[in-house]
This record gives structure tokens, sequence and C-alpha cells, in this order.
């Protein structure tokens, strides 16, 4: 496919002040419209690299391009192309489940009558309908978890950021998520998805990228990567990348 | 534009949402707590002390009390809620929005300041029956209490996004704010202190508002209130300084 990629990083390098390097020269290129997985196992710098992009982190060289857009210097329009569900639940705790979905939508600059209008279709679309009046921290884990994905969708991105989504969710939730993700993917949405679940990987992705010790240690389609470790399946060619990276 | 901006305005009517939804925490005890101080200090004291340069000492201490009041006001304000949004991490979402950081410094510090007004003008509005309070300059003392506002909003801002445990917000106001909102001429006049205290009280730049919010209310103060107002802008300028440098560089925000 041509035309400009979702997401272009180039060497992109980050050394935390604890002398540790999260980062080292990283470069990755997700076309628009893909389904791309990131594994990697705890501390390869998953988080690090989605931070960046975002800018919740600050690399020490390297650029970062949304659709053209660098997310450093041009960051109004990059941040409004991206969409994040963190691993870790952050819903501000004054806030109503509508209010979290309507002052998110403000934050984006989305007007009022298109913000209440996506409210709707949200609420409706995670079943969180009837408990739009009701405080985000009296929620269960599973409905938080969906309250933190509608708002993610709520200005509209053209990229997803996916940190561990299924992380502490259902096995229902879990299957259902998986309907809508694959839908939104489907309708043209390009999604970046990091997780431990490696059939979660293999049941989505159309591309995955390994990345461990701040480098992408081996990328591709999931067929061309079975093939190229002479795999079963993506977990062993994951324990045979990260494996063989260990045993270093 | 800044202000104009749809993004800023959301994060300023969320700051407004969060102290008016717990107002039962966020505007009603210290409002009492200032009425004590007018009953106790007021009333039980003011039986001995009458007047100070010729004003009932319960009409004398008034403004001073509004002003504390909004003082530690407006910076708990600021400092609880950009502590608590990074706490639970709640912030990421501003600080991934399409939001500059001097945008969210400056929400957060005018938030705290709408509170910091309210609370001020609550306690001049309850304690007006008591004295029959004439305000002589009211514009000077609204622009002095929206500065001074600002000034500790910005305080409160810079402190929340430094801190990284509960601690040093309540050190901020246990600490710092209220001895030097005690110590800040409230409920006496500096001219009474011996010189050394009188001079310390200078370096206090809580003295420096409440004497300034004297003027503009009964037209007496310790000092030349229109030089004031040129410290008080500069502190707040300097302040709000703080509370954007915080915001872009405070540890766990941005790493």
């Amino acid at each position: 496919m041509n035309g400009t990629p979702a997401l272009k990083v180039e060497k992109l390098k980050k050394m935390y002040s604890t002398g540790v390097l999260a980062l080292d020269g990283i470069s990755l290129e997700v076309e628009a419209g893909r389904f791309f997985g990131l594994l990697g196992p705890n501390g390869a710098g998953k988080t690090t690299l989605i931070n960046s992009i975002v800018s919740l982190a600050r690399p020490d060289s390297g650029s970062v391009e949304v659709f053209g857009r660098d997310a450093y210097r041009q960051f109004r329009e990059a941040r409004r192309m991206i969409g994040v569900s963190p691993q870790e639940i952050n819903l501000d705790k004054f806030l109503t489940v509508e209010e979290t979905m309507l002052f998110h939508a403000g934050y984006y600059g989305v007007p009022k009558d298109k913000a209440k209008e996506r409210t709707e279709e949200l609420l409706e679309r995670f079943a969180l309908t009837d408990k739009r009046k009701q405080r985000v921290n009296t929620l269960s884990g599973g409905m938080k978890r969906r309250v933190l994905f509608a708002r993610a969708l709520m200005h509209d991105p053209k990229v997803l950021f996916l940190d561990e989504p299924t992380a502490g969710v259902d096995v229902e939730l879990r299957y259902k998520l998986w309907g809508y993700i694959r839908e939104l993917n489907r309708g043209g949405l390009t999604i970046l998805l990091t997780t431990h679940y490696l059939e979660e990987a293999e049941a989505l992705c159309e591309e995955i990228a390994l990345i461990n010790g701040g480098r992408i240690v081996a990328q591709g389609t999931i067929e061309e990567l079975k093939w190229t470790y002479a795999a079963a399946s993506i977990e062993e060619v994951y324990l045979k990348v990260v494996g063989r990276d260990i045993s270093r | 534009m800044i202000l104009a901006d749809r993004p800023f305005r959301t994060l300023l009517s969320r700051e407004i949402l969060r102290f008016t939804r717990i107002w039962v925490q966020t505007l009603i005890p210290s409002l009492l707590t200032s009425l004590l101080y007018l009953l106790v200090f007021g009333l039980a004291l003011g039986g001995r002390i009458k007047q100070i340069e010729g004003i009932p000492y319960l009409e004398y201490i008034l403004p001073g009390v509004a002003l504390m009041n909004l003082v530690t006001g407006s910076q708990m304000n600021s400092s609880w809620s950009v502590f608590d949004a990074k706490r639970e991490r709640y912030i990421d979402e501003l600080l991934i929005a399409p939001m500059s950081d001097l945008q969210i410094a400056l929400a957060y510090s005018l938030g705290g300041t709408l509170r910091g007004v309210i609370m001020g003008a609550g306690v001049l509005l309850v304690g007006a029956p008591f004295v029959g309070l004439n305000i002589a300059h009211p514009a000077l003392l609204l622009l002095m209490g929206v500065l001074s506002a600002f000034t500790f909003s910005a305080l409160g801002t810079t402190v929340g996004a430094l801190a990284t445990r509960i601690e040093h917000i309540s050190f901020l106001t246990s600490v710092v704010i209220q001895p030097l909102a005690f110590l800040g001429g409230v409920f006496y006049s500096v001219e009474m202190l011996p010189e050394p205290l009188r001079i310390a009280t200078l370096f206090n730049p809580i003295f420096h508002t409440v004497d300034a919010a004297r003027y503009a209310t009964l037209e007496v103060s310790d000092l030349n209130p229109y030089p004031t107002i040129a410290v008080v802008f500069l502190l707040a300028v300097l302040a709000f300084c703080g509370a954007w440098w915080a915001i872009s560089r405070g540890p766990n925000l941005r790493y």
C-alpha cells in the first residue's frame, strides 16, 4: 500500500537517568490501516516506545511522525490523530461515565454537538448507557476497561494504541473486545497493540514486531515470521527470537 | 489563541466542576474556620483591642481574614487537584491531548484562582453584616484578590506537579502557607511589632496582599498599596512560570 505511513519512528533513543537504555535507536513503520502487534518481554521497551510516540516520554534523539505530522513540532495535529487505551486504568475519579466521554472530547477540541452524538453511540456500543450517570470510581474493573476503550475512541482517532487492552478482563469481555477491535480495523483504523497474550496477537495482528532490549529483533507478517524461524506458532517464534537474545 | 482553545476551556471547566462537586469539602470548612477567626479574634479579643488606626478591630481584620481564606483556598485547590491527577495517573489524559503545557498550567492555576476568589468573597459576605462593611475601592480589591489568588494557585500547581508524596502537599499548606498567613498582618498592624519582626514581615508575600486588600477595603494600610500591586503582579508572573515549568518538567509527568 502506498501513501503516508500511519506511524514512522526513526532512530529513537531513550536512556533513563538510572542508566537503563530503554530504546536503542529503534525504527519502525506502520502502514495506514494495519493491525500491528508489538510483542516483547517485560522491560523490552514497548511502553517506552508508545509513551515516546504520544509524548509521555521524552526520547533523547530520533523522530516520530504520525500520518506525516511530526509528533513534537506539530504535536497538536499529531496527538489529535492518536487514541490511547492505556495498560493501567487512569480515569478521572471526579467524573461520571458520560462526563468522562464529554470532557475527553473537549480535551481534543471536538465540538459539543458532535461529542454528544458520539457519546451516545459509544455508550450504546460498550453497553454503558445505563451507567452513564455513575461516577467512574464506582464501576467494576471490566466496566472501567470498557470506559477506557470508549474514551480512546471519543475523538475519532486515526491510530489506536492498545496497551495490554485485555489485561485483567474476563474471557467473555475479551472476545467481545476482540470482535470490536477487528471491526474498527476493518473500518480503516490503524491499530497498534501490545500484549502479553501471544494468542491474542496471533488472532488479531496482521504484522508483528518483536522488541527486546530497546531494539526490534524481528518483524513481519505472522506467516513471514513463522516461515523465517521455521516455527509452527508465534509463541515458538517468540521463544526462538527472545530466547536467543536472552541466552546471548 | 490560548484562552479560546476548546481543550483549554474544557480543562478549566473540569477544574471548576471538581471543586463545586465536592463543595462540602472545598468551600464550607474554610468558611467556617474564617467565621471562627472572626468570632474569636474579633469579638473576644476585639473587646480589649477596640480599634486599630481608628477602625473597629473586627472591621480591621475582616479583609485580611478574607484574603487569608482566599490564599489558602486557591493554593490547596491546585496543589491537590494536580497531585491527585498525577497520583492516579489521569493527568496522562491531558499530557497526551492536543494541549500545550502552558495551557495545562494555566487551566489549573485559573481553576484555583476562582475557588480562592469565591472563598474570599464568601468571608466578606458572611462577615459584612457584623461590621457593616463598605468597600472603598471595589475594583482595586477585586484586582488584588484575583492577583493574589492566581499567585498562590500557581504556587499550588507548581508544588502539586513537583510533589512525589502526599506529605509534600500538606507541608506546603501547614508549614509554609498557614504560618505565613498568620504572620501576614491579618490580626495586627505591623507598626505594633518590634523592629526586627517588622522588617521580617516585609519579606512575607502574604503580608503585601493583606495590606493592599485592607487599603482597598478600608483605606488604611501599613504600606503604600500601589507599589504592592506591582509586587504582587511580579509574584504572580514568577509563580506562573514555576507552574509552567513544573507541569512540563515535574517528576513522574513526562519522563
